[in-house]
């Protein structure tokens, strides 16, 4: 029950911030809310219209009802660049950044622990060390640059993935050739995003292991005579997952806001490119609905974590 | 916890190499005015122009000397890091103990915020509010600073917690110590190297979020930045300009996140006992 009042109070934060900052800011509110695209489309009846749907003349307290009223109705406002209401361009956006960001976040998690277990296994030989310093190396490259990189190698100078976008515009694909063209365009932008998170479950599932092989289970494992790499996959490597997952279920709720970066150099059109052309069009509803949809999918992943915890580890059962 | 961070420091590689490079930056930084041969936001020379010995980087797409701005760039990210991990280590200092040591209902109230605050995902608040207040470098330290002390605060309060229980602290109680008297003498002191592992990664998130922020578009375009170098350049990049243009900045920022992240790897396995060992990686 803690962790729902808790979610409630963060969500509730959310909800103050995109109410008053818009509102708090000197000169026109309206103006502040709705961005300069609004103001060219803008008659008086208009903007009577929507002074009177936000409760603009009315004090402070009654305006955050007026918001609140609105959002309880799916009315998280309108944008006059997309020409359509914010929550189904957010929410259209939407499965391309869950697509990127679930198949990095799969992939890093994967490799980091494979790599993780072998590395930690071997802890202070020449073939750890390296391992630890590459990823090291790697993990500090801001995932923009990255994905800049791999654009210029492998999108300009090779040219053998497209620059941009989710999908070839108007080919007509379907079936077979149509998921082709989205995995073709899904490579470079998952390769930058798995690399960028590889490093941190890589280093934890090293550490944990470190830690995992001081327990007298794995003398016991060795005495019965197991083989090599049962014991280090079967009786460490298992016992080692615990934190990693529990890290990755946290990312979970990173996920909506974890790709803005390389989206936006792949144009690659999740939430996180969806940001940069509200900001390059000054689109505020639409930065306030991905803030929106952002935080509720963080609450949503971190209840699923904790739903799921229990399962993954007994002790927690036993505990309550 | 009594060990010698020195030694411990010395014995890794990762950190030898972290601090060579940091102090490199940082005498690049300090001294950036007197190194760069042009200012870096005047225009020199024509757009475009090649590497040559008069613009050792070239110049950009409108007439800046790149190598200046790439000097320049390491005093907003060093200044930005530290000054913001500065300050949400403080923040978060003050927070975690006085949550510990006060406890009751003013310890559950600001736990409660503090978990609703790392729930909320801090990138889009800062980029919503650098949309709305386009700050510049001042406001910029500040918004990131009161967003990055709630993670440590709660590790902080977790460790003042146990500090708490222990033999010399409540001796101290009993010759009538107070609260105040207690957390500068007694606990902050024990606290140093969790601080320590906040303040690093503290560095390394902030200058991190400034180059992301740059990049993006929404800092203060007077502000000379290695994230803005490589928002700007990315535009050109079909001609082959980003060859000293882009990658410099870009290599520049990661050298530093990761000396930065090499000094918090050898601090993170001096700290826990069940890391240390032997062979010291």
């Amino acid at each position: 029950m803690r962790n729902v009042v808790t979610y409630i109070i963060a969500f509730l934060l959310i909800l103050a911030l995109n109410f008053l900052l818009p509102r708090m800011l000197p000169g026109d509110p309206l103006m502040a809310i709705y961005g300069n695209e609004a103001l060219i489309a803008m008659t008086p009846e208009l903007e009577a219209h929507l002074v009177e749907r936000f409760a603009l003349d009315q004090p402070l307290w009654q305006q955050f009802g007026a918001y609140l009223a609105a959002l309880v109705q799916g009315d998280a406002g309108y944008s006059y660049y997309y020409n359509s209401p914010v929550l189904s361009v957010v929410l259209g956006r939407l499965p391309w950044t869950l697509l990127l960001v679930g198949t990095a976040l799969i992939l890093s998690t994967l490799l980091g622990i494979v790599l993780g277990i072998e590395s930690g296994w071997r802890r202070g030989t020449r073939r750890d060390k390296s391992l630890l310093a590459g990823l090291m190396a790697v993990s500090g490259f801001p995932d923009f640059f990255l994905g800049i990189l791999l654009l210029i190698g492998f999108g300009m100078t090779l040219g053998i993935f497209p620059l941009s976008g989710a999908i070839t515009p108007y080919s007509g694909l379907s079936g077979a050739p149509l998921v082709l063209d989205v995995l073709h365009h899904l490579f470079l932008p998952a390769t930058a995003l798995t690399l960028g998170y590889l490093g941190a479950s890589y280093l934890l599932t090293r550490n944990t292991m470190i830690t995992v092989l001081k327990n007298p289970y794995m003398l016991v494992a060795r005495a019965k005579g197991l083989h090599d790499r049962k014991i280090r996959y079967r009786h460490a490597g298992r016992n080692a997952l615990l934190p990693v997952i529990t890290r990755t279920g946290i990312q979970l709720g990173r996920m909506v806001t974890g790709a803005i970066f390389v989206e936006i150099v792949f144009a690659y059109p999740g939430l996180g490119y969806l940001t940069y052309e509200a900001l390059l069009a000054r689109d505020y509803p639409i930065l306030q609905g991905v803030l929106l949809i952002a935080a509720v999918s963080v609450l949503i992943a971190n209840f699923l974590v904790d739903l799921s915890y229990p399962r993954l580890d007994p002790r927690i059962r036993y505990a309550h | 916890m009594h060990i010698n961070l020195k030694q411990e420091v010395r014995r890794s590689d990762f950190a030898v190499f972290g601090i060579i490079t940091l102090v490199l930056l940082l005498i690049l930084a300090v001294f950036g005015p007197l190194l760069t041969p042009y200012e870096p936001l005047k225009q020199t020379s024509f757009p475009f122009e090649l590497p040559s010995f008069t613009h050792w980087l070239g110049t950009n797409h409108v007439g800046q000397d790149i190598l200046s701005q790439l000097i320049y760039g390491a005093r907003t990210s060093l200044l930005v890091g530290f000054s913001v991990a500065v300050l949400a280590t403080i923040l978060s200092a003050i927070i975690g103990t006085s949550a510990a040591l006060i406890g009751g209902l003013y310890d559950k109230i600001v736990m409660r915020i503090v978990d609703a605050l790392i729930v909320i995902p801090a990138i889009i608040v800062i980029i919503l509010v650098a949309a709305y207040l386009k700050p510049n470098l001042l406001v910029l330290i500040l918004l990131l600073a009161l967003l990055g002390w709630q993670g440590g605060a709660r590790t902080i309060r977790a460790q003042a917690l146990s500090l708490k229980e222990m033999g010399h602290i409540s001796a101290a109680r009993s010759f009538g110590a107070s609260n105040l008297y207690i957390t500068f003498r007694h606990i902050l002191p024990d606290l140093v190297p969790i601080l320590l592992m906040g303040f690093i990664y503290g560095i390394r998130r902030a200058i991190f979020m400034e180059a992301g922020l740059a990049f993006l578009g929404v800092a203060d375009p007077m502000t000379v930045s290695w994230g803005m170098m490589i928002h700007e350049a990315l535009d050109f990049s079909y001609l082959n300009v980003w060859r000293w243009w882009l990658i410099p900045p870009g290599v520049a920022l990661s050298l530093t996140i990761i000396s930065v992240t090499g000094i918090g790897h050898a601090l993170e396995g001096a700290l826990d006992p069940r890391l240390r060992s032997e062979a010291n990686a």
